[in-house]
């Protein structure tokens, strides 16, 4: 149930070298190429503080995870106390299956849903479908990949692999039944198109289901953050609203709430504030003239719990801003779905293995340049190539890499650990390297690494080895 | 199901090495923890809590006009005239709105907005410096329909009721007898998207044009 989509090793290779020569992707990913980069860098800029809010966002984060097993019970109270209803699922059938239950109980024949990751990770759409109901994404970028029966490829840019031109066709497609028979090739009007679409959609909805940014343990509140706007439509107009959340989201107070917004849409899309920031606290009151007449939370573990306590902890701080997507020359590359798993880029390289399994996604944490930027642009300052790492060391000693792999390792291992014989030995490779590039001062071709030379060019080393030249007195 | 819940609690207290459940002590200090309003930190803010809130809500693509509270009403039609839009709209209430006398030249609809409102006034519950920011909380006279629905949203806010801080709203929030309303909206601009393209388009879902009329003191 967890990997429909199979990341076994044979298979990344082969999406690589898919989207590597996919012309729309590549086209739909170098118009989104440092833009985001951009804006985040100009709200950074226009924040003194930023480094220090990036650093109580952190703190906050880790204050809750050592104690998250009483905050959640304190949110759950709250929550109660609003009149609403919290459920825990151990995994993603038990989340489906309360939320195919509670949908049936209210006789929803459609549901509407805001963007939500961890409905993602539950595979929860199918779910609700093979029970008879009517599944609608309302997030746009959301909405687009649902139409061309895709995954999201990015955290909070779930369409950002798709062109103009493949959007108009997807909505000609699906909205000609509608009576929307013109084509339409203009991104207001493609909005617009969807705006009128989408709108059928939230008044006629019998359940909606959005995830939550944050859980305040303060107020039993979900919080939601978005820019368009329906979340909130989401949110308030079905007579049913299901929360879906991962345990690691709730937060203590609305103080709390504060520091975590100022990093979060900034490093997300560099804006210093979502259009829309709503916090919900349970179903409607008694004077209430609308909104949901139940609430629910499904909370979902999923692996979480056992990550407390070990190296990986710090990734539960995640905020899923997309900062180190955006960042990453990896993702930029390849784009989203070639990490063949919901979660894409270097945090999903690391969270992959983890709530999904070490066997079927040795190649995601080498994937990875170890330049770092990910762990430099993180809100909440996750060591992400540290954990990249930390997961590289765990495959050797699993024996996950290839056998060929981890002799060669061995042999260097043995050959390291005695200089006379290592450097004597190095000398000649050495020569041999310094010899074929010296006159244009790049390699194009390395015998047995033509994986590494086939896109790039290797810098020719110097003739003798630095150790070399400085026992011969050369202080460069 | 509360076997999950037992389940995933003790695996959470055996990874964090707690082992038993955590003491009552503990609790308390999570609790004294929870009703400390001291902000953490915050950014600095300069003293025109007014100036800055402008700036930052034409900087999101927002329009403001600023107004005696005798003159909602024109203020209102003036700025639906501008749109060729008439003037009826669903209204909300709050301590402005709810002492205007409005004319026969306008139609007023005390309900939920649908999905073909053209219009929502609505009274704002606090305005935000830092980042312009409208706060909207939920009664029975302020429905969130009409924060997302309608395509044009105008929206009252009293000068006095700006700001500077998001922990300034809790502290005005927790005054309230209703704490927590069902729905606390904060609006930043009108509704947007970058889905296509990553190009900002405005009207994705929500209102297309966010107006405010600030009320002077």
């Amino acid at each position: 149930m967890n990997a429909p989509v199979s990341s076994q090793r044979v298979e990344f290779k082969a999406r690589v070298r898919n989207a590597l020569s996919d012309v729309n992707l590549q086209r739909a990913m170098a118009k989104a190429r440092g833009g985001f980069v951009d804006k985040r860098r100009e709200a950074r800029d226009a924040l003194p503080e930023f480094d220090a809010i990036r650093d109580a966002a952190r703190d906050i984060k880790d204050h809750v995870l050592a104690n998250l097993d009483s905050y959640l019970e304190l949110y759950e109270q709250k929550v109660r106390e609003n009149g609403g209803h919290v459920h825990w699922a151990r995994d993603a059938d038990e989340a489906c299956q309360i939320i195919a239950d509670i949908c049936k109980q209210a006789g929803a024949r459609t549901v509407t849903k805001g963007k939500s990751m961890v409905s993602e990770e539950m595979y929860l759409n199918p779910v609700l479908e093979a029970s008879g109901i009517k599944v609608v994404e309302t997030d746009l970028g959301e909405y687009i990949v649902q139409l061309a029966g895709e995954t999201p490829s990015h955290i909070i840019a779930p369409a950002v692999h798709k062109t103009r031109e493949q959007i108009t066709e997807l909505f000609h497609q699906h909205h000609s039944p509608l009576g929307y028979t013109d084509r339409v090739t203009q991104r207001e009007a493609l909005v617009n198109e969807a705006r009128s679409v989408l709108r059928e959609r939230f008044v006629s909805a019998d359940v909606g289901i959005t995830g939550a940014n944050f859980l305040i343990a303060e107020t039993g509140s979900n919080v939601i953050v978005t820019n368009e706007g329906n979340g909130d439509l989401t949110s308030s107009l079905p007579k049913v609203h299901i929360v879906t959340a991962g345990i690691e989201k709730v937060i203590p107070s609305l103080e709390d709430l504060s520091v975590l917004l100022r990093v979060l849409a900034r490093s997300a899309t560099g804006q210093e504030f979502s259009a829309y920031t709503s916090i919900y606290s349970g179903p409607r009151r008694s004077q209430d003239g609308e909104g949901p007449e139940e609430y629910h939370v499904v909370l979902l573990d999923n692996g979480r719990s056992t990550m407390l306590g070990g190296v990986y902890q710090p990734m539960l701080r995640c905020i899923r801003c997309g900062a180190c997507l955006n960042h990453c020359p990896v993702y930029s590359a390849i784009g989203g779905h070639s990490y063949g798993w919901i979660y894409p880029g270097p945090m999903g390289s690391v969270l992959t293995p983890l709530l999904n399994g070490f066997d079927d996604s040795v190649d995601l944490p080498n994937a990875c340049t170890l330049n770092g930027r990910c762990k430099e642009v993180c809100p909440v300052r996750i060591p992400l190539s540290d954990l990249l790492l930390e997961h590289r060391l765990e495959q050797h000693q699993r024996k996950l890499t290839s056998p060929l792999g981890r002799k060669i390792l061995g042999a260097w291992a043995w050959l390291a650990k005695r200089p006379r014989l290592y450097q004597g030995v190095m000398a000649l490779p050495l020569w041999v390297a310094y010899r074929l590039g010296h006159q244009s001062g790049v390699l194009r071709r390395l015998p047995g690494l033509s994986g590494w030379t086939e896109s790039r060019d290797f810098p020719t080393p110097a003739r003798r080895s630095f150790m070399r030249q400085w026992q011969s007195g050369h202080r460069p | 199901m509360n076997e999950a819940r037992e389940q995933i609690l003790s695996t959470i207290r055996r990874s964090l090495k707690g082992g038993e459940p955590k003491t009552m002590r503990r609790l308390d200090e999570l609790q004294a923890r929870l009703s400390r309003t001291t902000p953490m930190v915050q950014p600095h803010v300069d003293d025109d809590l007014l100036a800055l809130f402008c700036l930052k809500h034409v900087a999101v693509h927002g329009t403001y006009e600023r107004l005696p509270a005798d003159q909602i009403e024109e203020g209102v039609r003036r700025h639906l005239r501008g749109l060729e839009v008439d003037p009826q709209f669903c209204l909300g209430g709050g301590p402005l709105l709810d002492q205007v006398a409005w004319s026969d030249e306008v139609f007023t609809y005390r309900k939920s907005a649908d999905k073909d409102t053209r219009v929502a006034v609505s009274e704002a519950f606090a305005g935000v410096s830092e980042t312009g920011t409208l706060v909207m909380r939920s009664s029975a006279e302020n429905p969130p329909s009409h924060n997302f629905l309608p395509d044009d949203h105008i929206v009252v806010l009293h000068q006095q009721r700006i700001v500077r801080w998001t922990e300034d709203v809790w502290a005005l929030l927790r005054k309230e007898d209703a704490f927590p309303s069902r729905a606390v909206n904060f609006i930043t601009g009108p509704s947007k998207t970058g889905d296509i393209e990553q190009t900002i388009q405005y009207g994705a879902h929500g209102p297309r044009r966010l107006h405010i009329l600030i009320i002077d003191a």
